[in-house]
């Protein structure tokens, strides 16, 4: 009995290693922070970043008519839009960062922002 | 005209394996089947003939059935020279390596268990190298790394209990 438990001592030590490796990469990797700031791209181009942490409703008129951004409370949303399939009205509110919502018939994206990029499939 | 006949001469090895491939090449193919969670996770049990084909013959034994078997199920699966081909290659090739090593650590302490998690992580390394730096060349692929490392963890484990029950069946431990 007593050789089979050695037998394993050192497996269990690359078991505990890889269990904290695993920790850590959960750790590091999926960590979701509450983003501070919203950046609004409008045509191509930043229209303008704006505070989460205000009630602000915002009108941009594009080419199908006006997109309706609304920021309440830390969160933010596109509350109406012109648009026929309403993708970006019905993902609803966001405020982790890299979190967006885009608007492509009326050129208007909006992307939570925190003090670091998360990463996502859009970056690629 | 007389029939030419080519006549390779094999070895006791050479038969061995053979059937060895043959058995993680029939593995690898029920394997293929069966539903996955996301793609990559796989319990990867033909690398349960790997590290048998290691204890009980020698390391050379253990490259030959994992090559093998790597280059067989893609051809047979339609897969050859493939991006998931290319995958499993990297991540076997990987695999070997950390086994040529970790071969060498003292047998009283590390079972194949300890070696079958080290081997599935080598596996799931190079698999993730070799997306970052073909595939998916962005960052992004490191939300992945911690689902990847816990499924290498959870059937290195399975499959090195496995190997350590069929050594130890077979009395090569």
């Amino acid at each position: 009995m007593k050789s089979r438990s050695k037998i394993f001592l050192g497996d269990s030590l690359i078991i505990f290693i890889s269990l904290i490796f695993i920790i850590f990469t959960f750790k590091t990797f999926w960590h979701f922070e509450t983003g501070s700031v919203v950046q609004v791209n409008f045509q191509g181009k930043t229209y303008g970043n704006f505070s989460l942490f205000q009630n602000k409703e915002m009108s941009l008129i594009g080419k199908e008519g006006e997109s309706i951004i609304e920021i309440k409370e830390g969160r933010v949303r596109f509350a109406k839009s012109p648009c026929k399939n309403q993708y970006c009205v019905q993902q609803g509110w966001i405020h982790f960062t890299g979190q967006m919502l885009i608007c492509i018939p009326n050129e208007v994206s909006i992307e939570v922002l925190g003090k670091t990029k998360a990463y996502d499939s859009l970056n690629y | 005209m007389t029939r030419s006949i080519i006549k390779i001469k094999t070895t006791l090895l050479d038969h061995q394996i053979a059937q060895l491939s043959a058995i993680a090449i029939g593995l690898s193919l029920i394997e293929s089947v069966l539903p996955s969670p996301m793609p990559g996770v796989k319990p990867g049990i033909a690398n349960i003939i790997t590290l048998y084909a290691m204890y009980r013959f020698n390391f050379r034994t253990a490259i030959w059935v994992s090559i093998l078997r790597v280059f067989a199920t893609s051809l047979i699966l339609g897969q050859f020279l493939s991006p998931t081909f290319m995958l499993s290659l990297a991540g076997s090739l990987l695999s070997l390596l950390t086994l040529y090593f970790s071969i060498k650590l003292p047998s009283r302490f590390f079972s194949p268990i300890g070696l079958s998690v080290l081997s599935s992580f080598a596996h799931i390394t190079g698999q993730l190298l070799l997306v970052r730096l073909w595939l998916i060349p962005h960052a992004s692929i490191y939300y992945l790394i911690p689902i990847y490392s816990a499924a290498a963890l959870a059937f290195g484990l399975i499959n090195g209990w496995i190997t350590y029950r069929l050594l130890k069946h077979h009395n090569s431990i």
